[in-house]
């Protein structure tokens, strides 16, 4: 190594030195033949004879590379048209392509936070048996964990928001997950700080704990260490905190504290089940398993069950960004053919430069260069021409990261979502570029070594490689790209009617000026529907005394945000199959939820001050719902009843129908069948605020505020933001891909019209002659033109 | 590359141990080198400075043999070339290895 390097300090010695050593040889030569050209014939090839030798003192290698690439960067710039178009054809490619990796990455490199989340799977009962019933008979998973063999563990959760209040900073809302102490072993990582529940914490009589994710304890309390063994008011429960988990584990998802899932209470209905499979175990033995248990359980109750019991899926799938894996991939596909669209191009004009090339490169053979240095060489020019579309993709793909955060600013962000430059991209930009070198720069580097040298060198490169094979290949390319380029296009155009149809489909309010915000009473303060009642009552009232405030008041559920689901009877209904009545999509809201949200009654009314009394039985009922279960007839006064957890209403009544309102929005075609109940009816914990204001809505929220906090102040307000930008996050989702397309279709359209202009100039070139000779005989403009035209087109057909 | 073989082109391999041998006459210039090969094979092998020098400068490289510059009969700068011990061992192998090549192969062609 050290001699290699003195040989390279010494490189210029050594070549002069060898210089000299071949002048001496060829002296000695002519002295002894006297006939000095002989002599140079006789030494044959020197300057191959010269590299050989430098190739021997191995750095030779090295030079040899830089020279290939000083000399690309001279040809680059001679061609500097041909290089400019190139480079940026490949920097939008590569740009684009950095773009959605990182989009990608960041979402299949997402982690849950688990230990080999693979081996974690959800249990789920389905309709046929019912969470309820399971967990009616199996409250704390006893009777299961003692039969479940393909099972190591099993856990239950249940996600439970709580207000959190201490000494220090204001009452937050946090996501609380309860869970069975078994859950921490199914995750299968370690407190960092303390220790995590144990089966005594389950226990009813035991003191109440908590556990805190690594980001609760950094952001609230600074990482401060001292915090085991403090106590906190959890929903006005005061516990000790126990244990920090590490950093990333949040299970199920954005979890900010766990609290142990008490034995034995009545709320703990509806549990998710999740377990750690058994090593070995399939996901189907897992299922089979589970299955034959849950018949046992089932046939302790009257109704006998058909089909499976039990579900047992992977844990990975209830992450939204797993659904999202194939949509990733179509846009991965879609900026791949940008990327290639590039590349083919690229690779069209270094073709249409052949001929100029030809002649140089049959010199460079004809003095001794061996044709896989010739590819070489070529090739290092092509990734001299990538490396520049690399730096203008990296550029491109920087500029446009900051403008999407930028403009993405006003949404929360997925915990996946992350788009900073790391070093994963930086690996992924170099990889790609040296990948495209090689895709758009072989085929024209075989084509031109492949030149044939006297010919080239006669003709002036006229008619060398540039010939008819050239032209074909050309004219494939651009096929090619404009195949590719059509797929594109309509992709984009599939991908914008569908987002036409989200936008269009009105969404039945008026979402100006409307403001919302969660408010979730704990269970601990507010025990009686009588409690809650009055607080929103007396909340309304404060609310509606600031100014700028038309009308506020409480909904279990926002437009586009989900509903609860009831079985729904109304009476004189014939009787249904199996006894399993029909199921409608509820939503519980105060007197003035119409008003904020500026809808009018189709018939009827909607709710006065006559229905807020406690037990009142008026509903409300959409134009879907009443067009499915009462065809051309008034459903105003018909007499229905709901059943929630199994517990059924008595009768109620309607007294009013309001047109649709999209409350889920998997398909914007069709509306939910929904009813609505007065709050005072079904009082709620959870609940949105929401208000119309005559201000723009967000110069009211710190006002709003304090109004709730001097009704109770350890009652956090949170997710406050405007209905518009609630709207706006939805439709966000299918904006981003449209637009993605929408950008690459027109890159690729750009691309590819550039590609056809470059073959088809480069074709007229190539035939100036033979249209001279048309003319010369008779042929008028209007004659080239169409030929030039109809060869055009014919490519275009086969795109 | 299927070039015809030329009558005095030497054998494949043996154009090392060729200049081995004639170093240990002394050191000499690459040109003398190929002189001597060419007068004491009486003009059957010729050596072509296409493979001459790069094989000097690989021998170089591997330290079996070894160069400085010199003033030639002449009164010209020439690069001369000598023999190393590890040259020495290197020649006595290959001289082993050729002559048992060259025994063997007249073996095989005097077969009855």
């Amino acid at each position: 190594m050290k001699k290699f390097l003195k040989r390279l300090r010494r490189r210029r010695q050594l070549d002069r030195d060898l210089e000299d050593e071949l002048r001496f040889h060829l002296e000695m030569k002519a002295e002894e033949t006297g006939d000095v050209p002989e002599a140079r014939r006789r030494l044959g090839n020197v300057t191959l004879l010269k590299e050989v030798c430098r190739e021997l003192w191995a750095f030779a290698a090295l030079e040899s590379w830089w020279l290939d690439i000083r000399y690309a960067f001279r040809t680059l710039a001679k061609y500097n048209g041909v290089t400019l178009v190139a480079v940026v054809a490949l920097g939008l490619g590569i740009g684009a392509n950095t773009v959605v990796f990182s989009f990608v990455s960041g979402a299949l490199s997402f982690d849950p936070g688990i230990d080999r989340a693979d081996r974690v799977v959800l249990v789920s009962a389905t309709d046929a048996l019912g969470q309820d019933e399971l967990s009616r008979y199996d409250p704390d998973l006893r009777n299961f964990r003692s039969q479940v063999k393909s099972l190591e563990e099993l856990a239950a959760y249940r996600l439970s928001p709580v207000n959190w209040s201490d000494n220090s900073g204001l009452p937050e809302r946090y996501v609380c997950v309860q869970m069975s102490a078994s859950g921490f072993a199914v995750i299968g990582r370690q407190p960092i700080l303390g220790r995590k529940f144990e089966a005594a914490d389950e226990r009813a009589d035991a003191t109440a704990v908590v556990v805190l994710t690594h980001g609760l304890w950094q952001d609230r309390y600074g990482k401060d260490p001292s915090i085991i063994g403090k106590i906190i008011r959890v929903d006005e429960v005061p516990r000790v905190v126990i244990g920090v988990m590490p950093a990333g584990s949040r299970f199920p998802e954005d979890t900010d504290l766990w609290i142990p899932l008490v034995q034995g209470k009545a709320d703990n209905h509806d549990p998710s089940l999740f377990g750690r499979l058994a090593d070995g175990v399939t996901l189907a033995a897992a299922r089979n398993e589970m299955d034959t248990i849950a018949r046992r359980v089932a046939n302790r109750s009257p109704n006998t069950l058909k089909g499976p019991a039990m579900d047992v899926g992977p844990v990975l799938e209830m992450y939204g960004v797993y659904h999202a894996r194939p949509l990733f991939v179509v846009v991965l596909c879609a900026v791949g053919f940008v990327l290639l669209i590039a590349c083919v191009n690229v690779a069209n004009l270094l073709l249409a430069r052949a001929p100029v090339r030809a002649r140089e490169i049959s010199i460079r053979i004809a003095i001794g260069a061996g044709r896989r240095r010739i590819i070489r060489q070529l090739l290092v020019e092509s990734a001299v021409l990538s490396f520049g579309g690399g730096l203008v993709g990296w550029l491109l793909a920087f500029a446009g990261l900051r403008w999407f955060d930028a403009s993405m600013a006003r949404f929360p962000k997925p915990a996946w979502f992350d788009l900073s430059m790391n070093t994963r991209m930086f690996v992924y930009l170099a990889a790609i570029s040296i990948g495209t070198a090689f895709l758009f720069g072989l085929v024209p580097a075989l084509q031109l070594a492949r030149v044939d040298v006297s010919n080239a060198i006669k003709n002036g490169g006229h008619g060398a490689s540039g010939g008819t094979r050239g032209r074909r290949l050309s004219g494939t390319l651009v096929v090619f790209e404009v195949t590719l380029c059509v797929v594109l296009l309509v992709g984009a155009g599939l991908m914008i009617r569908s987002a036409v149809k989200v936008y269009g489909t009105p969404i039945g309010v008026n979402t100006a000026n409307v403001i919302t915000m969660r408010i979730d009473l704990p269970e601990a303060k507010y025990p009686r529907p009588d409690d809650e009642i009055s607080f929103h009552k007396r909340l309304k009232t404060r609310i509606e005394s600031l100014p700028g405030v038309e009308a506020s008041a409480v909904t279990s559920n926002l437009p586009i945000w989900g509903q609860m689901d009831f079985s729904f009877e109304w009476e004189g209904m014939p009787p249904a199959d199996g006894g399993r009545l029909p199921s409608v999509g509820g939503l519980v809201v105060s007197r003035d939820y119409f008003r904020v949200m500026q809808v009018r009654p189709r018939r009827g009314r909607v709710f006065a001050d006559s229905d807020e009394v406690k037990g009142s039985p008026a509903v409300i009922v959409n134009e879907a719902l009443a067009t499915k279960f009462w065809p051309g007839e008034d459903p105003v006064g018909k007499h229905v009843r709901v059943a929630r957890h199994g517990t059924a209403q008595s009768w109620l009544t309607i007294i009013g129908v309001i047109p649709d309102i999209h409350q889920d929005f998997q398909d914007p075609s069709a509306y939910d069948l929904l009813i609505y109940l007065p709050y005072a009816l079904e009082p709620q914990l959870s609940t949105f605020l929401v208000s119309r204001t005559r201000v723009p809505p967000t110069t009211l929220v710190k006002a709003f505020r304090r109004e709730v906090q001097s009704l109770d102040e350890n009652l956090p307000v949170y997710d406050v933001r405007s209905l518009e930008d609630r709207i706006a996050q939805h439709h966000m989702n299918i904006g981003i891909f449209v637009a993605l397309f929408t950008i690459f279709a027109a890159i690729a359209l750009l691309l590819a019209s550039v590609g056809l202009y470059a073959v088809v100039a480069h074709s007229v070139s190539q035939r100036t002659r033979e249209i001279g000779l048309r003319m010369a005989v008779g042929g008028t403009a209007r004659d080239i033109v169409w030929l030039i035209l109809g060869q055009g087109f014919a490519r275009l057909r086969w795109g | 590359m299927g070039k015809e073989k030329q009558p005095g082109e030497l054998v494949q391999g043996t154009l090392d141990m060729l200049i081995l041998k004639t170093l240990t006459r002394g050191p000499m210039h690459g040109y003398g080198i190929a002189s001597v090969i060419q007068q004491v094979s009486e003009e059957v092998l010729r050596v072509e400075e296409g493979s001459l020098y790069p094989a000097l400068h690989r021998l170089e490289l591997d330290g079996i043999i070894d160069s400085e510059w010199g003033v030639s009969s002449n009164n010209r700068r020439a690069k001369y070339y000598r023999l190393t011990a590890l040259g020495r061992k290197q020649l006595v192998k290959e001289a082993s290895n050729w002559s048992r090549l060259a025994q063997a192969i007249a073996r095989v062609m005097e077969m009855a």
